[in-house]
């Protein structure tokens, strides 16, 4: 190039420095803010990218749904490619503080996803453990405190119920940042409210059921050589993801057999002992029993015997007392008996008496009769003796001797007969009185007999009933005592029944359980399985397709308006270039002139472009997603790919822009160009011909109007620059509105209540009916709502999301919580009898729609279909709702409310604080969240989304500044001496000025029209790019912003037309008139 | 008094280092109703002096008087009225807005000042009857220069100020445009300034200025002007 064209050059930029600024500040803003916003997406990655390797970050989580064991590591460490492999023990606790409870992920320290320490020391001591930050800030604890870790025993592969820790009283020790949780979500559990609220750290050392790891990490060799989710990157992993998926049948049944084998074994060998146990314990109760049954025989035996002994007691004892009475009645009958009898013997002894004394008489008489006889025999004898008596006087003799003799006989007898009498009387006397004595005597013996009897009766009966009844008594213990026995042994069968029962229903369920073990999954994952990391990933992907749709409206929008200012300046200079052609330059030298003009603009626009959007507009994208992400702060880095595609860009059209507007002046001779270009020809316009209009048209007007569409080129660029920046701040008011919308949308229009009320999982129905009485009955609370939550997966097809499940437990009187109104028709909606209702974004997601059918998993992997009835309103999160019934009926479970919602009479914010603090000191109270806390805190998040906003703004302003200023610069270069002339013609300034800007106005009118509209669209086309795939932004522009962005593209306009006061006042007539050089 | 009086005017032009002198200590005078032609070679001061005149320029020093008002005085905005009402330009290269038909043009200038003519009288006055809805790149060199004058008189201005009108026209042309610069003069009564470097037009002038070095060297007075037509170059 030739020094004094190089000379040229540069002086043309001193003297045309408005131009050239303008063409700098287009490629300044086209590459600053191409660039900058295209960096900011790889700048987020690489910043995570950086992050994740230091933390040394795994490539592939494998998980099972059954554990992994040993044997699973050695395995996928023998797969190609794998660097190393490590298991880890991952859980969910509870930890009590202050009557509330928390749900923290419990992970174990090892060479993966090493932790950043944020304050104190990593935990190496059993009872030692690391809590994320917010988690001391939110509890009021410090490092050196201890917490009480809560987590359930574990199961072993031996069906033992293992502690899960050593220690559970931990100290914490420092505060660390998970890499595995880089977003705020902790993700769901089972325990509590079902959610995690924190993450904490403890040793390897401390788990104490470490025979099976939750999760094996894995190291692909070489995948550190790549960006995090490049897609050299994604073919390294799933090379190996594909290899570990070709080993995980083989694992899953190895792991599916060793637990069933186990198992059975176990079962088996229970059994066995049940068996032992229970015939054993059988014999032992045959034996109880008999040896009662004998017992009781005994009883029964002894008891008869008694009873016999009782009742021959009895009888003898009657018989003898009767005798006893029979014997005192004869003694007394005897008594009385012998004084008769006394009495007649003595009047008997008297007669006797007298008797006697006549035999005494008679037997004298009879003696002296016995005597004469006597002597007459011996008369006779003598006489007889005598042998000459006769025999005849001796017969007579002998007879009357016979005679006499028998008479003597007869005597004798009589005097024997007489002296026994008397003797006999005497004797009887005698007897009798003996007699009597005798009987006196033996009445008396007989008395004193009955006297030593009935002692002996007495005696004898009192020693025999107590006998009898000591009997009875001892007879009565055994009985008791048997009755014990039979008790016990009631009591112990029964004992044993249970036992028995129990134990074969464990060995059923057990014997179930290994029907039931189900063949394990093996979920082999790479990153993307992490929430964090995949919802980071995504918001990238929302930045960089932010940063596909508007830099290409900057940069349209630059190239347009760099256009018309280089061909401006080429025409302005058509004189000297065709006097440079003249002179024999030839088009490569007068055009690089032009070139070198434009390329500095370019350069060193871009330059600035390039350090200002590189360093600025990432930072200030970060720290609004630093608001949702733990990572550290950004890399920005000069990106050299997206620099030079910017800056190429800008060059190309700019540049080319320039070559172009050259080279057609250039194809015409020298003596034209030295001419000066003949003007554009006056026309009529199309409106001219609707009389009634034009006719109505001011003068004024009527040449604005044909001035406008004179400069169709200037009337287009205006158009489409004025467009694009209105659309621009369009858009940008237009995403402030959809994210500001949010928060009351959520928190005003669909969710109405003030407090969600988590019940802690223990209650029985009546602590948690009681509960809820009290609530209904506080005065400060309008509204009370039973209801059941809980975290489920919804999927259709490929596409999963993560969902609460809320069930009412009455369905009249919630939509006054939680307003469920459909997305279309904005009607409100009862809970439907055979449906569900889902969220808006969620069905779009799972893409799907009213009366399609989704499956829901719930948190124990539990599968279920449900039809969805309508899909609602909603912007933040993903909810499902569904009656109590259907509820039942789809998982066959009885409705246990877990949460409570409320709505709660106005009161001023202490009030509010102090009743939410009792009402977390309630023993029921599990934790209590407030709508207004959620929405102070979700809006600070948003609010950081307004950074972008003001970025857009911003720069969207600046753009529209740029575009009017340039153009304007255009239009009065282009129209100088028409201005002059109606300078000359006495226009004030302030006509002169209105006479062009008129034009602007009615240009930039129809561009802003055009914009507002325009923005409406990409406000609702960067919306369904960048959103968040929580949230549902509403996709409206408030009225209000579309009166800013107007409000704002005119004082843009403003300002430039004050600029072209000036400019236009300082027009020099007499200059501008001279014949055209 | 004369109508107009140019007295002691002179201006001065900074370029950098140096100074410029474009008028020095200029007098003149000229009298309402006059045909005044300025003569004189190119730098001489003749545009200066004109410009000075119509309120696009100011001097210097000296004191410039037009019908009692002194201009030299007027601020910027008084200098726009001034212009507005009271004068009527003529350029060399017509000036007219390209995208305005002959009758805008004069419109242009009417639609501003109070006390001006109808277009269309004025245009057909200086023969364009049938051009008047033509666009300037319709009409040929001479019709434009025609509408150009119809602009300046429709104004009905003090003065009608013309810097070289007849530049840029062939001599048939030219001629037809001096005529009716002076039949306009005469008719009217309009006190006309016409600048050439023609020294030949004189006679047709009342008053011929000749101006040299910056300065009105020499003023003659014609007492029998003559009539255009008459005049050969």
């Amino acid at each position: 190039m030739k020094k004094a064209l190089i000379k040229d050059a540069l002086r043309e930029i001193k003297k045309t420095y408005k131009r050239f600024i303008s063409i700098l500040l287009m490629a300044f803003l086209g590459v600053g803010f191409f660039a900058g916003i295209r960096a900011s997406s790889p700048d987020m990655v690489d910043t995570l990218d950086t992050y994740y390797k230091n933390q040394n970050v795994y490539d592939i989580q494998v998980i099972s749904t059954l554990g992994l064991t040993s044997d699973d590591i050695d395995a996928i460490s023998k797969v190609e490619n794998v660097e190393y492999v490590d298991g880890s023990f991952e859980t969910d606790g509870q930890i009590e503080i202050e009557n509330k409870e928390v749900i923290a992920k419990v992970m174990s320290l090892n060479d993966f996803n090493t932790p950043v320490l944020i304050e104190g020391s990593l935990p190496s001591a059993q009872n030692e453990c690391a809590v994320e930050p917010s988690f001391l800030l939110a509890n009021n604890k410090k490092i050196g405190d201890t917490i009480e870790l809560n987590i359930e025993d574990s199961q072993n592969d031996d069906g033992e119920d293992v502690p899960y820790l050593y220690e559970k009283e931990l100290k914490i020790v420092g505060t660390v940042q998970s890499p595995m949780y880089i977003s705020l979500d902790r993700g769901t559990s089972n325990l509590g409210a079902g959610k995690i609220d924190y993450y904490m750290y403890i040793p390897e050392s401390n788990v104490q059921a470490n025979s099976v790891y939750t999760n094996i990490y894995v190291k692909v060799k070489g995948a550190n050589e790549y960006t995090t989710s490049s897609n050299k990157y994604k073919d390294c992993v799933a090379e190996v993801k594909n290899k570990i998926e070709d080993i995980k049948e083989e694992r899953e049944k190895a792991r599916y057999d060793s637990l069933v084998n186990t198992a059975t074994k176990k079962v088996e060998d229970a059994e066995e002992e049940l068996n032992t146990q229970k015939s054993d314990a059988e014999k032992q109760i045959v034996d109880a029993e008999k040896e009662l049954e004998d017992g009781k025989k005994q009883i029964e035996d002894a008891e008869a015997e008694i009873k016999s002994g009782r009742a021959e007691a009895d009888r003898e004892f009657s018989n003898a007392y009767a005798e006893l009475t029979g014997v005192k009645k004869q003694i007394e009958n005897s008594e009385k008996e012998l004084e008769t009898k006394e009495k007649e013997a003595n009047a008997e002894f008297d007669k006797l008496e007298e008797q006697k004394e006549e035999l005494n008489s008679q037997l004298s008489t009879l003696n002296s009769g016995i005597s004469e006889v006597e002597k007459n025999i011996e008369t006779i004898e003598n006489t007889l003796k005598n042998p000459q008596l006769p025999d005849e006087q001796k017969a007579t003799l002998e007879e009357t001797k016979k005679q006499l003799e028998s008479k003597l006989t007869e005597l004798n007898s009589s005097k024997t007969q007489l002296t026994s009498a008397i003797a006999q009387i005497d004797t009887g006397i005698k007897n009798g009185k003996a007699e009597i004595e005798n009987a006196k005597s033996e009445l008396q013996s007989a008395k004193k007999e009955l006297e030593k009897n009935e002692n002996a009766y007495y005696s004898n009966k009192n020693s025999t009933y107590a006998q009898l009844d000591d009997a009875e008594e001892e007879l009565a213990n055994s009985k008791k005592e048997l009755e014990d026995g039979e008790k016990e042994l009631e009591e112990s069968k029964k004992e044993f029944d249970e036992k028995i029962a129990d134990a074969e229903s464990k060995l059923n369920d057990a014997r179930a359980k290994i029907a039931e073990i189900e063949n394990p999954t093996w979920y082999v994952l790479d990153r993307t399985g992490n929430s964090g990391y995949s919802s980071f990933i995504q918001d990238t992907e929302s930045v960089a397709n932010i940063g596909r749709v508007f830099p290409v409206i900057f940069f349209i929008v630059a190239a347009l308006i760099s256009l018309t200012s280089m061909t401006r300046m080429v025409e302005e200079q058509r004189t000297q270039i065709g006097t440079l052609k003249a002179l024999g330059y030839n088009k490569f030298h007068i055009t690089s002139k032009y070139v070198l003009y434009a390329s500095l603009a370019c350069v060193i626009g871009s330059l600035l472009g390039m350090a200002v959007g590189f360093v600025l507009l990432p930072k200030i994208l970060w720290k609004m997603y630093s608001m949702m992400y733990q990572i550290g702060d950004i890399q920005t880095s000069f990106n050299f790919e997206m620099s030079s595609l910017g800056f190429t860009l800008i060059v190309i059209s700019i540049l080319g822009a320039t070559i172009y507007a050259v080279m057609r002046e250039l194809v015409q001779t020298p003596a034209t160009l030295m001419r000066p270009k003949s003007p554009k020809m006056g026309k009529r316009v199309f409106l001219e011909k609707i009389t009634f209009i034009w006719k109505r048209l001011s003068f004024s007007k009527k040449v604005t109007v044909r001035n406008i569409f004179r400069y169709k080129k200037r009337f287009l660029m205006t158009i489409i620059g004025i467009m694009g920046c209105t659309a621009l701040i369009v858009t940008g008011f237009g995403i402030k509105d959809s994210i500001e919308s949010i928060m009351p949308d959520q928190y005003a229009k669909v969710f109405n209540y003030d407090l969600q009320i988590n019940l802690k999982a223990d209650l029985d129905n009546t602590q948690k009916q009681d509960f809820i009485n009290s609530l209904t009955n506080n005065d400060k609370i309008e509204k009370v709502c039973e209801t059941y939550m809980s975290s489920s997966t919804a999927i259709n097809g490929s596409n999963e999301e993560d969902v609460q499940i809320i069930v009412p437990s009455n369905n009249t009187g919630f939509d006054t919580l939680i307003n469920l109104a459909d997305v279309k028709s904005k009607e409100a909606l009862e809970l439907p009898a055979d449906g569900i209702l889902l969220t808006d974004k969620t069905a779009q997601l799972l893409d799907v729609e009213a009366g399609d059918t989704i499956t829901l998993k719930d948190t124990d992997d539990n599968e279920v279909q449900v039809k969805i009835s309508n899909v609602v309103e909603n912007y933040v999160y993903h909810y499902i709702y569904m009656s109590k019934d259907m509820y039942q009926s789809l998982y066959g479970e009885n409705f246990e409310s877990n949460v409570i919602l409320t709505k709660n009479f106005e009161m001023d914010d202490e009030t509010e604080d102090n009743f939410v603090k009792d009402l977390m000191n309630e023993p029921e109270v599990a934790s209590v969240t407030r709508i207004s806390t959620a929405m102070n805190m979700m809006n600070d998040t948003m609010k950081s989304l307004n950074y972008v906003v003001v970025i857009l703004i911003v720069s969207a302003g600046l753009l529209a500044f740029v575009v009017l200023y340039n153009l304007s610069n255009v239009n009065i270069s282009e129209r100088i001496r028409e201005l002059a002339t109606i300078k000359v013609l006495g226009f004030y300034d302030k006509e002169v000025y209105l006479y062009i800007t008129r034009e602007t106005i009615i240009l930039t009118a129809i561009g802003l029209v055009l914009g507002l509209v325009a923005g409406y669209f990409l406000d609702f086309f960067i919306l369904e790019t960048c959103e968040i795939d929580m949230l549902r932004f509403k996709k409206f522009v408030a009225p209000l912003s579309y009166v800013f962005a107007a409000l704002l593209t005119i004082l843009f306009t403003i300002i430039v037309n004050i600029v072209n006061y000036f400019a236009l006042k300082k027009i020099d007539m007499i200059e501008s008139l001279k014949s055209v050089e | 008094m004369s109508y107009i009086e140019f007295k002691n005017v002179c201006k001065e032009y900074k370029m950098g280092e140096v100074t410029i002198k474009a008028l020095n200590n200029t007098n003149f005078s000229i009298e309402k109703g006059e045909l005044v032609v300025i003569v004189g070679p190119s730098g001489a001061g003749k545009t200066t002096a004109l410009n000075i005149l119509g309120g696009m320029d100011s001097a210097t020093s000296g004191k410039v008087t037009v019908d009692g008002k002194i201009i030299t005085n007027l601020k910027n905005k008084e200098l726009i009225k001034y212009r507005r009402n009271d004068i009527g330009f003529v350029f060399q290269f017509y000036n007219l807005v390209q995208n305005l038909t002959a009758k805008e043009n004069v419109e242009l200038a009417t639609e501003i000042c109070k006390d001006s003519l109808d277009p269309t009288t004025v245009l057909k006055k200086v023969g364009l009857k049938d051009r008047l809805n033509n666009f300037p790149s319709q009409l040929s060199g001479g019709e434009q220069q025609r509408v150009a004058i119809a602009r300046a008189i429709a104004k009905n201005p003090k003065l009608l100020l013309c810097d070289e009108p007849t530049g840029a026209l062939d001599y048939k042309t030219g001629k037809q445009i001096l005529k009716l610069l002076q039949d306009t003069a005469r008719k009217e009564n309009m006190t006309v300034l016409i600048i050439t470097h023609n020294g030949a037009l004189a006679p047709m002038a009342d008053k011929v200025i000749h101006f040299k070095n910056g300065t009105a060297e020499n003023i003659v007075i014609n007492e029998h002007p003559i009539s255009v037509e008459e005049i050969e170059w």
